[in-house]
Parts: structure tokens; sequence; C-alpha cells
């Protein structure tokens, strides 16, 4: 087993209760996104994933690579809100959504390939996907942004 | 893969996954490095392959450890969300004010010595 490989492969799990279309919604649509990911609008369609800033600076783009509504997305990550980040590898992104009994989904977030990416490995680890999955998850849930709750 | 019985958001869970030294004790290896293998983790703790796979499987119901397959091995990844959860739940609310200042004054003092 390469051990490098482990290391650039970033694993986030939360429990949702809501349907699946609901969480899909979230993520692809902006609107949604600007409530909980640091105030970005990302669309993620068949072919692209693409991301504005609140002031509308490009902050990502990228292809997708698999659109299954409203089960598995996985798509292209470049840092393009930083300078030096920009510059590093893109690495990939898939969000999984399976639904549990009890009205329950399991969201499943690998954020890998990050190889090529170190400072994006490293800003996108601990608080980071965190802090934006568990908006997802109360914006779903009550409706009402992390932030402002 | 784990299965769920009734509610599945269950922070006793977690708190009691977390209530084992060994348990914190894997979690911390898998945070200095991730993605690791039942056998990269047994050979770090004196504890039979059985012991380990048992504090293994309480983490992986409080979602604190998700296993992935690759090839033939399977391999533990460190989810930290639920502690996350768990502070914005209990934490957060009570750092704000009179339990903030004691908490200040200990690190203080003790950081002071």
């Amino acid at each position: 087993m390469n051990t490098t490989s482990a290391q650039t492969t970033q694993l986030y799990q939360v429990f949702i209760k809501a349907t699946p279309d609901r969480i899909w919604e979230a993520i692809v649509k902006p609107e949604l996104t600007a409530k909980y990911f640091h105030g970005a609008r990302i669309t993620n369609d068949a072919q692209r994933h693409i991301s504005h800033g609140p002031d509308g600076e490009l902050w990502g783009d990228g292809p997708v690579l698999e659109f299954d509504p409203p089960r598995r997305l996985v798509h292209e990550w470049r840092s393009m809100y930083d300078p030096d980040m920009a510059q590093e590898q893109p690495s990939r992104v898939t969000w999984e959504i399976e639904p549990l009994d009890g009205g329950y989904c399991k969201l499943t977030l690998t954020h890998d390939r990050l190889d090529g990416a170190p400072k994006t490995a490293a800003s996108v680890s601990g608080a980071g996907w965190m802090f934006v999955l568990s908006g997802l998850k109360t914006l779903v849930e009550t409706g009402t942004p992390l932030a402002d709750g | 893969m784990v299965t769920y019985h009734g509610r599945v958001e269950d922070d006793d869970r977690v708190f009691k996954a977390l209530a084992d030294p060994t348990r914190r004790l894997l979690l911390d290896r898998l945070f200095e490095r991730d993605g690791r293998t039942l056998t990269e983790l047994e050979s770090e703790l004196a504890m039979t392959r059985f012991g380990v796979m048992k504090h293994l499987r309480v983490l992986a119901e409080a979602g604190l450890v998700v296993t992935r397959k690759s090839g033939r091995h399977t391999l533990h990844f460190l989810n930290p969300v639920p502690i996350r959860l768990i502070h914005d739940r209990w934490i957060d609310k009570y750092t704000a004010g009179p339990s903030s200042a004691l908490a200040d004054l200990k690190r203080e003092l003790e950081e002071g010595t």
C-alpha cells in the first residue's frame, strides 16, 4: 500500500435528515450553496463545476466527471480563490448521497487526487470541509444557514 | 457497512466512542496519517487484532471512522464531522460568557508556570 496516496485522500461523512433530492439541490444550486459554502455561488451541471465568490470573482472552474442526480456527483477541484493554490494540480471531489431508514441520508464527501496540491490539501482539511458540511446539514434540516443561527 | 437502527444521529454514540483511551488513540493515529489498514493500526497497539477490530467497530458506528475498499485492503479514514457537530452543539454555546473567562484564566495560570 502506497501511504502517500492515503494522505492525499480526505473523507468526510455526515448524516442528514432530508430527502436525497433536497440534499442534491443544496449541492448544485448557487442560491443554496451561497448560504453555507463561504458565500460561494456554485453551479454543478452535467458538464461543469463553476464557483463564484460573493463579489463575482471566479473561485473554481472544472469539468464534472460524473453527474447522477440525486446520488453521485464527481467534479474536478481547483482552489482559484487563492493565487498560490490556483497554481497547483487539479484534485477531485466526490459527493455521494445514500438514503437510509428513518428519513435520513448519508452524505459522504471524498476529496482525493491531492498529490499535486499540498496547499489545497492542507487548506481544505480540518475545519475546511467540516465547516461546509455542517453548514449544509443545518441549512437542509432547518432552512437557515449556520452562521445566522 | 454499518447498519443503523432508529435514530442514526446520536450524540450518545460519539460520546461513548470517545470515552475510551484506546479509541481516542486510534483517532489520533488516523489524524496523524489517514487511510490505514487494520494491520497498520494493530501494529501500533499492544492489543489483539480482534480487540482493535472491536474498537474500530464502535468508532464506525459513531460515524467517527469510515472505511473504504482499495484493492484487497480496507482503509480506515477519520471522519471528524461528528466531533464538529458536537462542538457546535455543546461547546460553542458554553464558550461565550463566564465559562470562557474561567477557561482563559486557567490557561493563563497554567501557561504562566
